[in-house]
């Protein structure tokens, strides 16, 4: 409240810094807004080709595994799988985008070659290699997908911070700001005037005063003068 | 029973022919594609399968109930079939079941392998080939991959995973060890076969079946583009591809298909061929070899009828059938359309 502020010069320089330092600070955050915006749609663009290629590989990989659980049974299927040694192995890394962290995940040990993949090939089927291709495939995108769909959370997250900070400071702290440097400046405007005022009045009283000493010397001669005579 | 005495062929085709006869029909199938897989299930009750359905019901249920039955059903046809032979007989048909020992081993080996519980081990077991209940309990017990290996000293997978046993605790990978245990079963099939006219038509089959098994390794390798010493998956015994010729082959799958094309095989699965050329996948060739060898051991057992080859061929329909009954239960089970089932199975 514009009335909370006391009108002096000194907080009347303290809010026109706090302007600058808003209207400066409102710049660069809208452009670091517009920024993630645009970096954003990339991500977006690039997530729903992933998830697109994620329903996708799903399909695929699901219908290729029952059609192995059908042709060759559950138990064969689950025997393959059981003599798998090296299981997929994930790291994660994170990355800058414009100040917003976002992971980088490196896959290792989940495309295999028929025989990485543990179990003999005397015994099985190319629909068990055919299942366990589609799954490695599904497996890939569904790393990708976790990465680019964090990374679009996170960049999501940041831009509604940065919208509300936007915000704050275009409808909230600098009106706040304006309307209290109007205030002062109205509030030293009029005590300046109050103060000019004043030293007319002082003025005219003092030469009201001088006017009325000058016509009593005046007197006080004329007086003198007619003694005399 | 034993190997050594008087074979008895007659008896064995008889007892064959009889459950042959109940195996499951076309008409049977197309009804099992319309129905879901608790309508299966209860269809099953009231065939062939009742005693597994009843004695599974309360462990399983859905596709589970089914596929286990089916296992278990298999495996009791297959062990009559070694109770009821004798003699020359007896060999024929153990040697041809050890596929099913040779599953066991394998899958004893991958539960130890990745820690799985005994109960879970013994609910995958086929017990359809040679090996008794106490010798398959003993290897259950066993709770290392070398405790498994040391178990099947004395059967024809002892020295063979012995020797395989290096590899494996090189790499750490079964890779090895189950190449062995499925090479063994394959050259165990054709090592001192007696000669006989019957017997040299069924030589013929195993060939096939072992040239079938090299062909379709060789073109799974081509696709994948792994690059496998030949020797590691290459079964000694065909008559279309030595170790050598196909390690080429592997390097071009054009040649490779048409070696099979120019083959005595090539006219029967020159339809299977043309589609491979333009196909990304396998199954349907690999389905085609697998209706071939069905077709080729009722051909032969229509040749011999007091053979081995009636035999082989009734056990090769009999997994035909619990593999069709698997797949339309699974099929179901995923949503599979009717055409979709009907396309994926094998049916003479």
């Amino acid at each position: 409240m514009a009335e909370d502020v006391k009108p002096t010069r000194k907080n009347l320089m303290a809010i026109e810094d706090r302007i600058e330092l808003s209207e400066r600070g409102h710049d660069t955050l809208e452009q670091k807004r517009d920024g993630l915006i645009m970096e954003f749609m990339d991500i977006l663009d690039q997530a729903q080709d992933v998830r697109e290629d994620l329903n996708a590989n799903y399909e695929t990989a699901q219908r290729k595994l029952d059609m192995a659980r059908a042709m060759e049974g559950d138990v064969a299927v689950r025997g393959a799988a059981a003599a798998l040694h090296d299981h997929p192995e994930i790291t994660t890394q994170s990355k800058n985008i414009m100040g917003v962290v976002v992971p980088q995940i490196e896959s290792s040990k989940v495309k295999k070659s028929l025989d990485e993949r543990g179990y003999g090939l005397l015994g099985s089927s190319a629909r068990i290699d055919e299942a366990a291709d589609a799954y490695e495939e599904l497996l890939e995108t569904i790393i990708l997908a976790a990465e680019v769909e964090t990374a679009m959370k996170k960049m999501l997250t940041e831009i509604e911070t940065t919208k509300r900070r936007v915000n704050a400071l275009e409808f909230k702290l600098l009106p706040d700001l304006y309307e209290n440097q109007e205030y002062i400046e109205q509030k030293l405007e009029e005590q300046e005037r109050e103060e000019i005022f004043r030293m007319k009045k002082i003025k005219a009283k003092k030469e009201e005063q001088e006017a009325e000493e000058r016509e009593a010397e005046a007197e006080s001669a004329v007086e003198a003068t007619v003694t005399s005579d | 029973m034993s190997t050594t005495g008087s074979s008895n062929p007659e008896y064995v085709n008889a007892r064959v022919r009889a459950r042959r006869a109940a195996l499951f029909s076309d008409d049977e199938y197309r009804k099992l594609v319309r129905m879901t897989p608790s309508e299966i299930a209860r269809y099953m009750e009231e065939s062939e399968y009742e005693r597994e359905i009843n004695e599974l019901g309360s462990r399983h249920s859905g596709v589970d109930l089914i596929e286990y039955s089916l296992n278990r059903n298999l495996a009791k046809h297959f062990n009559d079939l070694l109770g009821f032979s004798e003699g020359r007989m007896y060999d024929l048909i153990a040697r041809y079941l050890r596929k099913f020992d040779a599953w066991n081993v394998k899958t004893i080996m991958r539960g130890v392998y990745s820690g799985a519980d005994r109960e879970s081990i013994e609910t995958d077991l086929i017990r359809a080939g040679e090996f008794d209940e106490s010798f398959l309990d003993r290897l259950l017990e066993a709770s290392t991959i070398e405790d498994v290996i040391t178990s099947l000293d004395g059967t024809i997978f002892g020295d063979p995973l012995e020797a395989a046993l290096e590899d494996f605790e090189e790499t750490d990978v079964l890779v090895p060890l189950e190449n062995a245990v499925d090479r063994t079963f394959y050259e165990e099939l054709l090592a001192d076969l007696p000669s006989s006219e019957a017997i040299d038509l069924y030589r013929e089959f195993l060939e096939a079946e072992i040239d079938f098994r090299n062909a379709r390794n060789a073109l799974r390798l081509a696709r994948s583009g792994a690059d496998i010493d030949p020797a590691e998956y290459f079964i000694e015994g065909g008559r279309l591809f030595n170790a050598r010729e196909l390690e080429g082959l592997v390097q071009s799958p054009d040649q490779l298909v048409s070696t099979i094309r120019d083959s005595s095989y090539g006219r029967e699965l020159s339809g299977p061929l043309d589609e491979l050329e333009d196909a990304d996948s396998l199954i349907a060739f690999e389905r085609a070899l697998e209706s071939v060898l069905l077709k080729y051991s009722r051909r032969l057992g229509n040749v011999y009828p007091l053979s081995i080859c009636p035999v082989v061929a009734y056990i090769l329909m009999k997994e035909r059938e619990v593999e069709n009954i698997r797949a339309i239960a699974r099929g179901r089970e995923a949503g599979l359309s009717e055409a979709e089932i009907e396309g994926e199975l094998v049916i003479l």
